[in-house]
């Protein structure tokens, strides 16, 4: 699975792992900057593909309201 | 009074002497009624003897019946093929062809206490043999391909049973096989036409219906085989036969029995508004649970960030806190400290003076204070 081809569950796991080793504090400065990069990134990718699921409910909505139940 | 030629010892009749001692053995039995359906009626006002076949419907054993034609039309029966009588007679043989007929002095058309008796007597039976069991009984599709609806030419039971389907749900196809509902001949049209029906490739129900009348005319509907035919279908049936009281036996027998046309009309189509309604409802559900876990998502994906952008500040924050300690610690080991509270350091050159003999009256020695320093001569030193 390539980095395009995960799914928004295991990127937002990623992402809670990132904050968990963080927030433990354990980790070297370096490394500690490197993770917030990569957190950064993950967070902005999850949030694109929430807008992304945002918009085409929205469109779907519209669409629905639009024909109503056909036959009827 | 037959005559017999000997052969020797054989005695030996000709066929009119044998057919006319038949005839006169015959004559010697008293008659008797019997009971079934007439079928092959055939008369003719040139005819002095009028014919029909009289047939046992349950096993389709059959006697020819014959009766004077005059006498037949004096009893002005306007008989139909297939209609249940009792005939009076004898058994009589055609001597001309040796063939033995029924010779019928009176025909009586069923009553109605035979028919209640007689219908009492197969409901009793069928019963008995579980045609009318409850665990029989099939549960209606919710949404039928098409519905099936048997009726006569009666326009008002079929046009209550099509308008309260149209009613209720609008686009259902409905397939309408009319038939002969009532007299002798009906109950095999019924059971032919339900048949037909039933093989229909999209019939999913079929509706009985048939509206009020007489005693008479709903007796097909508690006919044997009609009764049988209901059970047999291959698809559920629906019987709105006569009026509440009537129960005919194929009420007792349909999968769902309907009081009138129109309650089995209700009762075979589901109603397309509350149907839409209930769509609608799915519908708008479907939609709010994505929209909560677009939003369940999203207000975890700000708590992660939150915490993201937090964490390396805590993480800066608690490694200086951890180096500010460790500069404490290294401020409380330095001599600083001491001199602050009134220890001094006195130097002779480069060291430390810890042992007064060290030193010798008269030298330079310099103290350290917590603030500046001195230049002292030693005046005086003591062990």
């Amino acid at each position: 699975v390539t980095e395009a081809e995960r799914s928004f569950e295991e990127l937002q796991r990623e992402l809670e792992e990132v904050v968990g080793r963080l927030e433990r504090g354990d980790v070297p400065v370096d490394e500690a900057i490197r993770l917030w990069q990569r957190g950064e990134e993950l967070y902005r990718r999850c949030a694109a593909m929430l807008e992304a699921a945002a918009g085409r409910v929205e469109e779907l909505a519209a669409e629905t309201r639009d024909s109503g139940v056909p036959g009827m | 009074m037959v005559e017999a030629t000997l052969h020797g010892d054989r005695k030996v009749y000709s066929v009119s002497a044998f057919n006319e001692g038949i005839a006169v053995w015959l004559r010697r039995l008293p008659d008797v009624w019997i009971e079934g359906e007439v079928t092959e009626l055939r008369r003719n006002d040139a005819w002095a003897t009028m014919f029909f076949t009289l047939k046992d419907p349950t096993t389709g054993a059959s006697l020819g019946v014959t009766m004077a034609r005059r006498r037949f039309d004096a009893l002005e029966l306007h008989l139909v093929d297939g209609e249940k009588v009792q005939v009076q007679g004898r058994a009589e043989v055609y001597e001309v062809k040796g063939e033995l007929a029924f010779r019928a002095g009176a025909i009586e058309r069923l009553g109605l206490g035979d028919h209640l008796a007689g219908i009492e007597r197969l409901k009793r039976a069928l019963a008995a043999a579980g045609l009318f069991a409850a665990e029989r009984k099939r549960p209606l599709p919710r949404l039928p391909r098409a519905v099936g609806v048997l009726t006569g030419a009666d326009a008002a039971a079929r046009g209550d049973v099509v308008m309260g389907i149209r009613a209720r749900y609008p686009p259902m196809h409905i397939v309408v096989a009319e038939t002969r509902v009532q007299g002798a001949g009906a109950p095999v049209r019924i059971v032919a036409t339900l048949a037909a029906l039933a093989a229909h490739p999209d019939v999913d129900v079929v509706v009985i219906a048939r509206g009020g009348g007489s005693f008479e005319d709903l007796l097909p509907f508690s006919d044997e085989r009609v009764v049988r035919a209901v059970v047999a279908c291959p698809v559920p049936v629906v019987s709105a036969v006569g009026h509440e009281q009537d129960t005919p036996l194929c009420d007792l027998a349909a999968d769902v029995r309907a009081s009138t046309p129109s309650a089995a009309a209700r009762l075979v189509v589901p109603d397309a508004a509350e149907l839409g309604v209930a769509l609608e409802r799915s519908r708008a559900g479907l939609e709010r649970t994505v929209r909560r876990l677009l939003t369940r998502d999203r207000e975890r994906l700000e708590r992660h960030v939150e915490r993201l952008r937090a964490a390396p500040q805590l993480l800066l924050e608690r490694r200086r806190a951890t180096l500010d300690r460790a500069g404490a610690r290294l401020q409380a080991l330095s001599p600083r400290a001491t001199l602050e509270r009134g220890y001094a350091i006195v130097r002779l050159g480069e060291s430390a003076v810890r042992d007064a003999a060290a030193v010798s009256t008269g030298a330079l020695v310099d103290i350290e204070l917590a603030v500046g320093a001195l230049a002292a001569r030693v005046e005086e030193t003591r062990p």
